[in-house]
Formats: C-alpha cells, sequence, structure tokens
C-alpha cells in the first residue's frame, strides 16, 4: 500500500510557531519580572550589607572601631567558625561575638566552654534570652527592650564611667552574680554587665545594643570610648561572626541526627528513587487526549409531584385529603361494578342501595366506609385503606 | 511529548547501583544521564505525530441499543516505523457505562509509508447525534521510553435513532388491518367505509350487506364488500415541552410517545395512509410533510433521532395553529402530549375546538407506571399518603380525559410498554368505525 503524495492535515496539536505565539507574552512578563528582581536586589543589596563586620565601611559596619583599635596597638582578626574562635581564646585575647543567636544551642555551649577558663574577655553583643542563659549562666534577659537607647553608667565600673552616656538602649539583663558590674541601667535593668570570672583575671562583657560599634553610631555620646575601652584591654581581638557555612551547627559529635546514622548509600538509592517517583508521576499525569464534554439531558422523574404531594400529606397529617382520595377513588371503581354510573358514584343515595344488594350485607358500614369522617389518627387510616381495598376485592369476587 | 513507564521503572532501578556502588552525586548522574540520553533518542526515532495521515468511514446512523462500526484509517507518510497508541475520542454517551477506556483505545503498529485500520466499535445509551472528538496519537519510540503525542482531527457523525421496539407489535396489528381490508374470509363491516365489490354470498356472512338489486339481476344471492379508507391524511403532533421530559422507568416521556407515534406510523403507510410529523413546543422543531409510503418510516426516525425535551412550557396556540396549517385538509390529528391537568386546562382546551372542527382528535398520554405501584403501596402511614396522593393525581387525570372526550377527543391513556400497541388499537378502530 502507497499513500498519496498529498494528505489533508488533520493534526490539531499547535505547532511550534503557534506555541511560542501564544507563550511569548507570558515569557517576556517572567523575563521582566526577574530582571526587576535582580535589579531591585542590586540597588538595595547595600542597606543591611555587612552589618558589624570590622572590614565594611558601611553605616552598619563596624570598621571604624577596628581603625581605632589599630591605631592602640590592639590588632583584629575576624573569624568565622567557632573552632577558630574558640581556638583563639586566650589570656591576652579578647573575643567579641557578633550575633550569638546566630548559633545553634551545641555551638553555644561549646563556646561557653571554650571561653570559660580562658582568662580573656569575651564580649558578647546583644544576646537574646535563650542564648544570654546558655552562654552566661546567671544571666536573664528581660523580655521588654528599654525605652531609651542613650542612657547614663550610674556604675562603678571605670570604663563605663569615663565614657559616661552611650548608646547601649538594647536587650536588659538581671543576674545572680554578686561581684557582676551592672550599668547603663534602664529601669533598674542593665544593659551592660561585666561578669568577672571567679577565678583568673578574665570577665565576660553582655552588651545590650551593638549600637556603640557601628560606624554610623561611633562618634556619638561616649560610644567611641565605652567602645575602645571594652575591646582594647587585650592585644588582641577576636571578632567572631557567626555563618551559616560552619558545618559545627550541623553535625557535632555529640548529637548525631538519624541521617548520620545511616549508611549514605541508602540516602542517595533514596534520591534516585525520588527521581524515579518523579517520572512516575509525569508518566501518570499525561493523558491521552482531553476530556470530551457533553451536555447532559435533565432527569426529573414524571412520578415527583405526586411523590411531593405524599410528603406534604404526610408533613401535615392531611387524614382528611388522604382518606377523601382513596374512598373517591374506591368509589368511582366500585360504581360500574354495581352499575351505578360513574357521574353519580359520589352521591350515597345512589351507590350505597346498589353496593348492599350487590353484597346481600347491611348499608350502615358501608356508609361510614365510603362516606364517613377522616380517619382519627394514622393506625385509622392505614385500617380504612385496607378495608376500602377488602370491599373491592369482595365486591369483585362473585 | 510523554514519559513511559518504562523510563520510571529504569530510574527506579538504577537507585540500586546508586546505593550500592556510588552513593554520590556521580553516580546519581551515571544513572540518570545515560537514562536522559535514551529518553532523547527515543524522542527523536519515534515517527512525527504531526505528519499522520487519518481519514474516517463507517456507520453514520445506529438506531439505539444497536452497535455502530466506525473505522478511522492512519497514514504514516515518514520513514519511521509508527509505534501508536490511540484514542478515539467520543461523547461519554456513545459507550456503554465502564467501557469506555477499553472501547476508545487502540494500539497499532504502521510501516513507513504505508496505512493501518482500526475499528471503533460505539454502543450509544442516548439518542441524538454523536459527533468524533479528537483523535489523540501516542508515537513510541525503539526502546520505549519516550513518546511524541499529538492530537488530530477527524469529524465524523453518527446518528443514533430511537430504538422502535414497538416494532414488535406490527405484524399483529397488520394481521388486524388486514382483517378490516375485507381481504380476509372475515369480513367488519364499518359504517364509514367504502363499497369495493360484489361478490357470492356465502353463509356467516352479514345479511345486512346484501345488494338485494344485485341479487335480482343475477341468479345466486349478491353480497357487497367493503374495504375501509384509504389515502387519509395523519399528522403525528409531538409535543416536545417540559412535560415530555419527565421519565418514566429510565427514559424520558418523550422517548415513550416517539415509539407509539413509529408504530402508528408504519401501521398507517402500510394501510394506505398518508403520515405527516409535527414537533412542537414553543416553535417547530421538526417537521416531516408529503413523504410516499416506503419513504415515511425512515424520514420520521430521522426527524425524531436529534429532538430533546425542551424545558418550556408548550405553546398550545402556536401548536394548533400550526397543525391547522400543516394539515389543510380532514386529517386525524394524533398529539402525543400529556395528561396533566394545569397544561391540558390552560394551554390544550380553550384551543382544541379549531382542532375538532374540522379534524378527528387523538391524544395519547404516556402513564406512570410508578404510580400505579404507588396507589397500590400499603402497609405504613408513608405508604398511605403515598397511595392516597397518587389516587389523587389518577383522578385528575381521569378528569381530564374526561373532559377532554366530552370535546370529542378520543383518549389513549397508557404505561411506556402499552401506549404504541393501545395507539395503534385506537387509530384501527377509528378506521374501522370509519371516523378518519
Amino acid at each position: 500500500m502507497t499513500t498519496e503524495a498529498t494528505l489533508p492535515s488533520t493534526s490539531a496539536s499547535p505547532t511550534a510557531r503557534q506555541v511560542w505565539t501564544r507563550a511569548r507574552g507570558i515569557a517576556l512578563a517572567l523575563v521582566l519580572l526577574l530582571v526587576g528582581a535582580i535589579a531591585i536586589a542590586v540597588i538595595r543589596s547595600d542597606a543591611r550589607h555587612g552589618e558589624l563586620d570590622p572590614r565594611s565601611a558601611d553605616p552598619n559596619g563596624s570598621r571604624a572601631v577596628a581603625e581605632l583599635l589599630a591605631d592602640r596597638g590592639v590588632d583584629t582578626r575576624v573569624v568565622t567558625t567557632l573552632d577558630e574562635a574558640a581556638a583563639a581564646t586566650g589570656p591576652d585575647t579578647t573575643l567579641l561575638v557578633a550575633v550569638p543567636d546566630l548559633l545553634s544551642r551545641s555551638q553555644q555551649s561549646r563556646l561557653h566552654n571554650a571561653f570559660a577558663d580562658s582568662d580573656g574577655r569575651t564580649v558578647l553583643v546583644a544576646p537574646g534570652s535563650a542564648s544570654v542563659e546558655r552562654l552566661t549562666p546567671g544571666v536573664t534577659a528581660d523580655p521588654a527592650t528599654s525605652l531609651d537607647s542613650t542612657l547614663s553608667p550610674d556604675c562603678d565600673l571605670p570604663a563605663a564611667r569615663r565614657a559616661g552616656t552611650a548608646d547601649t538602649g538594647g536587650v536588659r539583663y538581671t543576674t545572680t552574680h554578686l561581684d557582676a558590674d551592672k550599668c547603663y541601667t534602664s529601669e533598674r535593668l542593665a544593659t551592660l554587665l561585666r561578669l568577672p570570672d571567679p577565678t583568673g583575671d578574665g570577665d565576660t562583657v553582655v552588651l545590650g545594643a551593638p549600637d556603640i560599634l557601628l560606624n554610623d553610631r561611633l562618634d556619638k555620646q561616649g560610644n567611641a570610648s565605652l567602645a575602645l575601652q571594652l575591646l582594647g584591654s587585650r592585644p588582641h581581638l577576636v571578632w567572631y561572626l557567626p555563618s551559616l557555612s560552619d558545618t559545627s551547627a550541623t553535625g557535632t559529635d555529640d548529637e548525631r541526627s538519624f541521617f548520620d546514622l545511616l549508611p549514605s548509600g541508602w540516602l542517595w538509592g533514596t534520591l534516585q528513587l525520588f527521581i524515579a517517583a518523579a517520572l512516575a508521576a509525569l508518566w501518570r499525569a499525561r493523558r491521552l487526549g482531553p476530556l470530551v464534554p457533553e451536555k447532559l439531558p435533565v432527569a426529573i422523574r414524571a412520578s415527583e409531584t405526586a411523590e411531593g404531594r405524599a410528603r406534604l400529606y404526610r408533613k401535615a397529617d392531611a387524614r382528611d385529603r388522604a382518606a377523601n382520595a382513596l374512598r373517591s377513588t374506591t368509589r368511582t371503581r366500585l360504581a360500574p361494578l354495581t352499575g351505578v354510573p360513574v357521574t353519580q358514584a359520589h352521591t350515597p343515595e345512589a351507590l350505597l342501595p346498589a353496593l348492599s344488594a350487590h353484597l346481600h350485607g347491611d348499608g350502615q358500614d358501608l356508609r361510614t366506609l365510603l362516606f364517613g369522617p377522616p380517619p382519627s389518627d394514622d393506625a385509622a387510616l392505614i385500617a380504612l385503606a385496607d378495608q376500602l381495598d377488602a370491599l373491592e376485592r369482595e365486591v369483585r369476587r362473585p | 511529548m510523554a514519559l513511559t513507564g518504562r523510563a520510571a521503572l529504569l530510574a527506579a532501578l538504577g537507585s540500586l547501583p546508586v546505593g550500592i556502588w556510588e552513593p554520590s552525586w556521580t553516580g546519581i548522574l551515571a544513572v540518570n544521564a545515560p537514562l536522559a540520553v535514551a529518553c532523547a533518542c527515543d524522542f527523536a526515532l519515534a515517527a512525527p505525530v504531526r505528519r499522520l495521515g487519518l481519514t474516517r468511514s463507517g456507520d453514520t446512523s445506529v438506531r439505539l441499543g444497536d452497535t455502530a462500526d466506525v473505522t478511522l484509517t492512519i497514514t504514516n507518510p515518514s520513514r519511521r516505523p509508527l509505534r501508536a497508541r490511540l484514542r478515539d475520542a467520543w461523547p461519554p454517551s456513545t459507550w456503554q457505562p465502564g467501557t469506555e477506556t477499553t472501547a476508545s483505545r487502540h494500539r497499532l503498529p504502521v510501516p513507513p509509508g504505508e496505512r493501518r485500520r482500526v475499528t471503533t466499535r460505539l454502543r450509544p445509551t442516548r439518542r441524538g447525534d454523536r459527533q468524533a472528538d479528537s483523535v489523540t496519537i501516542r508515537s513510541y519510540g525503539p526502546l520505549g521510553l519516550f513518546s511524541r503525542q499529538g492530537t488530530h482531527k477527524a469529524p465524523w457523525t453518527v446518528r443514533v435513532l430511537p430504538p422502535f421496539t414497538s416494532r414488535k407489535h406490527l405484524p399483529s396489528k397488520l394481521a388486524r388491518l388486514r382483517e378490516l381490508d375485507g381481504r380476509t374470509s372475515v369480513l367488519t363491516r364499518g359504517e364509514g367505509t367504502e363499497f369495493d365489490s360484489l361478490r357470492e354470498y356465502v353463509p356467516g356472512d352479514d345479511t345486512r350487506s346484501i345488494d338485494w338489486r344485485a341479487t335480482a339481476r343475477q341468479t345466486t344471492v349478491a353480497v357487497r364488500t367493503w374495504r375501509p379508507e384509504r389515502d387519509r391524511h395523519i399528522l403525528l403532533v409531538l409535543d416536545t415541552g417540559r412535560t415530555s421530559a419527565g421519565r418514566v422507568g429510565d427514559a424520558p416521556r418523550l422517548d415513550a410517545s416517539m415509539d407509539a407515534a413509529l408504530l402508528l406510523a408504519a401501521l398507517a403507510s402500510r394501510a394506505g395512509d398518508r403520515v405527516d410529523l409535527l414537533a412542537y413546543d414553543r416553535k417547530v422543531r421538526a417537521l416531516v410533510q408529503g413523504r410516499t409510503a416506503g419513504d415515511v418510516l425512515p424520514s420520521l426516525v430521522n426527524a425524531m433521532a436529534t429532538l430533546e425535551p425542551e424545558l418550556v412550557e408548550t405553546n398550545a396556540r402556536g401548536l394548533t395553529a400550526t397543525a391547522l396549517r400543516t394539515s389543510p385538509r380532514r386529517s386525524l390529528i394524533v398529539l402525543l402530549t400529556t395528561l396533566d391537568a394545569a397544561p391540558i386546562e390552560e394551554g390544550l382546551l380553550p384551543v382544541l375546538s379549531q382542532l375538532t372542527q374540522r379534524h378527528t382528535v387523538l391524544l395519547a398520554s404516556v402513564a406512570d407506571p410508578h404510580i400505579t405501584e404507588m396507589a397500590k403501596a400499603r402497609g405504613n402511614v408513608d405508604d398511605v399518603y403515598e397511595a392516597a396522593a397518587a389516587a389523587q393525581a389518577q383522578s385528575e387525570r381521569h378528569h381530564t380525559a374526561e373532559q377532554l372526550r366530552r370535546h370529542g377527543v378520543t383518549v389513549v391513556d397508557a404505561t411506556p410498554d402499552d401506549l404504541a400497541p393501545a395507539l395503534a388499537d385506537a387509530y384501527l378502530a377509528l378506521k374501522a368505525a370509519g371516523r378518519l
């Protein structure tokens, strides 16, 4: 069998050109959206970039304080991992933890162990209530922050007294350590705490707000003085900026998760199975052509009105109407059987004598049955229906 | 484009080498890259769907309840063999419920440059026109991992005709007609029948039909024979308004009316009468006029196939006017409508005299067997109330029928199974009485 040279095309699928024509508007919109998003991201990116980073000259950076410290012979080293920070602690070192809240639970415990016996100074910048309890046991943070940001020293700490008022207002702390210096109080809660180590001459400083370290706030009040005195007490400053690339955040030796315990073959095999499941979903999702719509005919039962009427009778307990209907039907059926014209079927005077003659019975009983009062209750109605049936059978029998 | 289960299965099996030998990104890549390449090759080697040529042939009409075979010819003009699964999509009522998937899907190979036929067997569940929807073809590559998919339009219409189940009554009614016709030995003399011929008296003949004048001329007693009138005009009027939509059993009233109309048309066309059809609700839905006896039944069936009940109140005035216009000379008008009180009393009765003045009117209505069942219900309160409601409905119908009879209309009220023979009997009775 050979085919004709030209067959009229019956294809209804869109061609590549049609697909492009239809989709290009959406594609263009998506491209514009993406370009816009990138542009906005580029323009706005430097706003909060390098916060508390001693290498950043942004308003929120801390390069100024690092430069000032360098002029005074304190060298600043930035570390981003916990291992480096823990290794750098020592008697001649100040360890500044920039954002302690970013550290995981286990990291905070390790950090605390590392600096607790180092004889150096540790400065914690604005730790929240969860972190401060783990990093400096005995200190708790108040859930409400201070209203003012500029506070006066109110304590005996020489550094604070020399500096005078400073922008330390932020998280407020209480402590159970009796020998702690509580400075810059706001409503009797300190925003700067210095906790001397019980052994040796190291100490821990908890600072309620990072403002005194920021570039654009350094020249306000006594910020610069306070910052230099807090950070310049040792010849080395280690500036710890917690980062997401620090692997110690997830996998620690004592807290191994379920996935660490699984052999890696299982994990990668499962990943491949997920790929297979995705392919199977694609396989099953593709339909062999669209659904075919069709107009459906109406489906109303012809007997619906009669059924509705029956339910209405039932609801209204319309025994009179029901009995009437049943009686009149029986009368209409009985009349021809007894030789009474159908037009006179509903007159007792015509029907009853003919009926009693037919049945050789008494007419009083028949009168109540066929023309009597409506039944008083449901049982009487049922009985009436049965009696009417019996009467009809009786008349039809001979 | 579509993936196959085989590709998913291979990917699933790939988890074994990944898990055992190379649990890393390298392993994932080593398994999935060859799979992707194989899929791409498969896609490239599958026969293109767009260039296939599709033509249809086969049945164009089918009686409801029978099967129709529609053949689809697929031509593969490409140089690659086509391994295809295809779905010949038709509206859902084209198939018996539950058989759609097996009936509409086919698997077929078409070698390069050749053509193959597949036959789709339709078994419609409703009357009317069924139009083929699209044909979707999935062309698989040689490895069976990936496929191309495309849709073609191959229009075809199958008209589903009314089943005409009452044709089983036709032989008995025709025998009855022949009795009327004087062709058999039993002669029934009607009043309005036409004189046919004279023949010799045989004992048993009606003595009233002895022609004394002819007897006097001959030596034997001669009797007149009669035959019923011929070439009468019958107009079947189907009411397609809202009352015809109610379902009796699982078919609308309209279907039962059609069945009865078809039996009557078959009978009347054999009896030598001319049959026309009018379907009307608020406008003319179908009109069949002036067909010859051999042609009338197919044209009626064809016209009825696409009729659907409309959910509007029938305009009785318009219906009467159209019926009068359609039958200018005296004829038998068969109204296939309802005996419900409201439409008859408000619609038909005021204008009925226009019809009865010039025509004989026969009204056929489909009774609901469920009402009869309800009327017999006894036992508990609900049943008795149902029986009362049914009795009320029946007596209303009787009352309406009585009103119509008073206007000289012959009324036939029967359940769907009995309506067709009852209507045929009423027609034969009218014919025997010479009232056509």
